[in-house]
């Protein structure tokens, strides 16, 4: 199926600069989404997740308008057609 | 036994035969549920203490309550025979479910998982299992795992593990050893208790047996099990088990017990870290295009020619490039670069004709090091992260230090001290980095506490005489020293006071601010402790206490004079709670007799509410003569001394809290006036070649080599103003 991924400003630069991406993916869930955007767009990858693969801590990812964290993680499921939005959080100083 | 009851259960069948007894299946009249019940053998020949410890260990396991644990309902006696009810589980052993070549890696690390969890729990409540198998491990049919018999081993001892599984005892020993023999940790046979890294041990058994279908440490006799045990390295497992798999593994069984993973909660992570991991290698891809983007915006450059002095300096919200001539007095502003990002490090690197200037920068979106070969007017950002914690640490990079170049005549080494407390070094010239394992492997690793800033390795020091020697400090774990080149490292703090701790002089555990080494006299180093001052002359050996006359000896920076190796720079501030200058008036303190006196230097400084910090890479000197000192503050201002810390002037204020400086001048020998000294044992502030270069690529011919084939290839982008 294929899903639309939503970049925000700081990854444009690598993801050769497009806002949205959209990938196909054979699985269900948002790792495996994730994971062909992550081929594509490895640079992506080490700034979402760390190097064992947990999601940085300000790091929002929405599967429609719903936050990740509260529907399981990287194991939520996504239906064909999924948008996904990445943000940072608000946060910092 | 068929039909008898056994407090108030009915025995049904009889569902399994074990070296401790036989396991029956039953029925709770009262509570009317399906239940196991395990029927000690009298054969076993428990005595009555025995009996009693039996009871109290397997009434200590019912209170563990965790869904990988099999549950302990009710233990008893009747007719003289012990008896454990417990949760009926329908599944196999993972012993049972372990085929010829293995099971598929997704399932090791499943059971895996649970199993490290369920060892966690009861290591939280005391308990050691000292019998781990994959027999006493059940996996229902929905793949829930089920440790069995947690503590059961160790009361019911050497004498009980006949038959189906092997016993060992050692002759005359009263407690005798307890577990089964191809599991058993090394430190069994020596006599030793065994602790929760026996149940590690055995864990990394159970794991390399489900992963490969054959047990590590195999032979025809006790002995020839034993001596496999205590002497040999497991066979290494190839694909298809992941590299991170048989790495979590080698951890557990590692023969040291102190080198092993610690708890089982390391073990977790790391095997978490592996099935994450999963996802991760799957989308490692070798060539693709690369991506050019754009990433400045409204940066100014500075024109760097021959001649010129650079201030590097990095803030919370990026990094400045400050460019004057060899007086100091005027300066141009480059910058910012890293809109928003932290630069906690900086270097300049000038060996073998670069003069690239290194970078690491934080922010939510993760820590990186990046490098410039053209004084900022492009930056190579690396796709994929180049430092990079291994997957069997379990540990992620928060942050990067420090950036130390390796020697002179080594062009190409570099090191980084990061966050958690690791040191890295790279041999390519930041193309790769690995982690320094000796240093991350030492006992008391687990030991060191996080300070304010974290757990940070923040200071590194080569010495220049020898180059198996170097010294690391972390906040808070002490300094630490290698003789053999990073193989093996010895705590240095004796003589430095720890606040932190009941023993105020322990072996290790203080909370190191900033180090520094004299390159002309690398014996002699100088230590801002958290709360203390210190020197040593021998090389670490010892640390005496020179805060003679300083208004606080608490502080972060300490830097000393690049000629004189009595001449020693700090900037005290008032204590741990009021992390400010004292009295509101910011000095600097100068010691000229190697810490018999401190004078104060102020003239030029603000001496009237000025309540600053300056933090411990935010002080620095150039190698110019007269020798400049640089000052920033958390406050953003930046002062400059040119007459070693007589007067001072305010470069510039407004900038971000300041976090380290660096500094270079681009030598010109047609240059005259002040004489930039050439005659120090090691430079890292001098670049031997010209200035600029081309604007839009790194293609000049000194850096054509080091910005090889794999450095240009699809791992790293470009980022162009």
């Amino acid at each position: 199926m294929r899903i639309t991924f939503h970049l925000p400003s700081a990854l444009r630069q690598f993801a050769g600069g497009q806002s949205s991406v959209q990938v196909e993916t054979s699985g269900a869930t948002l790792a495996d989404a994730l994971s062909a955007l992550w081929t594509l767009y490895p640079g992506v990858r080490d700034r979402m997740a760390t190097e064992q693969g947990q999601m940085r801590e300000h790091i929002n990812v929405f599967i429609g308008d719903e936050n990740v964290r509260h529907t399981g993680g990287l194991r939520s499921r996504l239906t064909p057609g999924a948008e996904v939005t990445i943000l940072p959080a608000v946060s910092g100083g | 036994m068929i039909g008898e009851v056994l407090g108030h259960c009915r025995i049904v069948a009889k569902i399994g035969e074990g070296g401790m007894g036989s396991v029956y299946r039953a029925h709770d009249e009262v509570l009317r549920r399906d239940v196991a019940v395990k029927v000690v053998n009298k054969s076993v020949g428990l005595d009555a203490a025995a009996s009693s410890d039996l009871l109290a260990e397997a009434r200590a396991s019912s209170a563990l309550s965790h869904p990988n644990i099999c549950t302990v309902h009710e233990v008893g006696e009747s007719g003289g025979e012990l008896y454990i009810v417990m949760e009926l589980i329908e599944g196999k052993t993972l012993h049972d479910l372990i085929t010829g070549t293995g099971l598929p890696a997704d399932a090791v690390l499943r059971y895996g998982l649970q199993i490290a969890s369920a060892l966690g729990r009861a290591h939280d409540r005391g308990i050691v299992h000292r019998d781990l198998k994959s027999a006493n491990v059940l996996v229902t049919p929905d793949g829930l795992v089920k440790v069995l018999d947690f503590g059961l081993a160790k009361n019911l001892g050497a004498t009980v593990f006949q038959g189906s599984t092997r016993s060992f005892a050692t002759p005359g020993e009263t407690h005798g050893v307890s577990g089964t023999l191809p599991y058993m940790a090394p430190e069994i046979f020596h006599g030793e208790p065994g602790d929760y890294r026996t149940d590690l041990w055995a864990l990394g058994v159970v794991l390399y047996e489900a992963a490969s279908g054959h047990l590590p440490f195999e032979g025809r006799t006790g002995f020839e099990i034993s001596s496999a045990i205590l002497r040999e390295l497991p066979k290494p497992l190839g694909p298809p088990v992941p590299p991170g798999l048989w790495a979590v593994i080698q951890r557990c069984l590692v023969k040291e017990p102190a080198q092993r993973y610690q708890t089982a909660g390391e073990v977790q992570a790391a095997l978490s870290a592996v099935q994450s991991g999963a996802i991760l290698a799957a989308s490692q891809s070798a060539e693709r295009p690369i991506p050019r983007t754009t990433f400045l915006h409204n940066v100014r450059h500075v024109k760097v020619k021959k001649g010129d002095f650079l201030l590097l300096v990095g803030t919370t919200k990026g990094a400045f490039i400050l460019r004057s001539d060899m007086h100091r007095s005027r300066w141009e502003i480059g910058g910012p670069y890293f809109h928003g990002e932290s630069v906690y490090a900086l270097a300049y690197d000038d060996r073998a004709g670069r003069h690239r200037i290194w970078a690491s920068t934080s922010s939510y979106w993760g820590t990186m090091l990046r490098s410039s070969d053209d004084f900022g007017k492009s930056w190579m950002t690396p796709q994929e992260a180049t430092i990079r914690f291994p997957a069997d640490t379990g540990l992620s990079l928060n942050n990067i230090w420090q950036i130390t170049l390796g020697p002179e005549d080594e062009p190409d080494v570099l090191y980084c001290g990061v966050e958690p407390a690791a040191l890295f070094e790279s041999r390519d010239d930041g193309e790769t980095w690995s982690l320094v394992r000796g240093l991350f492997d030492h006992p008391h690793r687990p030991r060191w506490m996080a300070g304010n800033g974290g757990l940070a390795l923040h200071t590194i020091l080569l010495d220049p005489e020898d180059r198996q020697r170097m010294y690391v400090a972390i906040s808070a774990g002490g300094v630490y020293r290698t003789e053999d080149g990073g193989a093996t490292w010895t705590a240095q703090n004796r003589g430095i006071r720890s606040v932190a701790t009941p023993n105020k002089y322990p072996e290790f555990g203080q909370c190191i601010h900033k180090v520094a080494m004299h390159p002309g006299r690398p014996e002699r180093l100088f230590l801002q402790s958290h709360w203390g001052l210190y020197r040593s002359d021998d090389r670490a050996e010892t640390w005496m206490d020179v805060a003679n006359g300083v208004p606080s000896d608490f502080g972060f920076p300490l830097i000393m004079h690049p000629r004189n190796p009595d001449c020693v720079y700090i900037v005290p501030v008032e204590s741990d709670q009021f992390r400010c200058t004292c009295d509101g008036r910011l000095r600097v303190y100068r010691t000229r007799n190697a810490g018999a006196s401190w004078e104060p230097l102020m003239r030029g400084l603000p001496q009237k509410d000025a309540y600053e910090t300056v933090l411990r890479d935010a002080l620095v000197t150039d190698r110019l003569s007269p020798v400049g000192i640089y000052v920033g503050t958390r406050s953003g201002q930046l002062f400059v001394s040119r007459d070693e810390g007589k007067s001072w002037q305010k470069i510039m204020e407004g900038l971000p809290p300041v976090l380290c400086i660096r500094n270079t001048l681009q030598q010109d020998a047609s240059a005259g006036g002040s004489n930039p000294v050439p005659e120090l044992p090691r430079s890292t502030a001098h670049s031997k070649s010209s200035g600029t270069r081309g604007t839009k690529s790194s293609n000049s011919p000194s850096t054509k080599r080091a910005r090889s084939s794999k450095r240009s290839r699809a791992s790293k982008s470009r980022g162009k103003s």
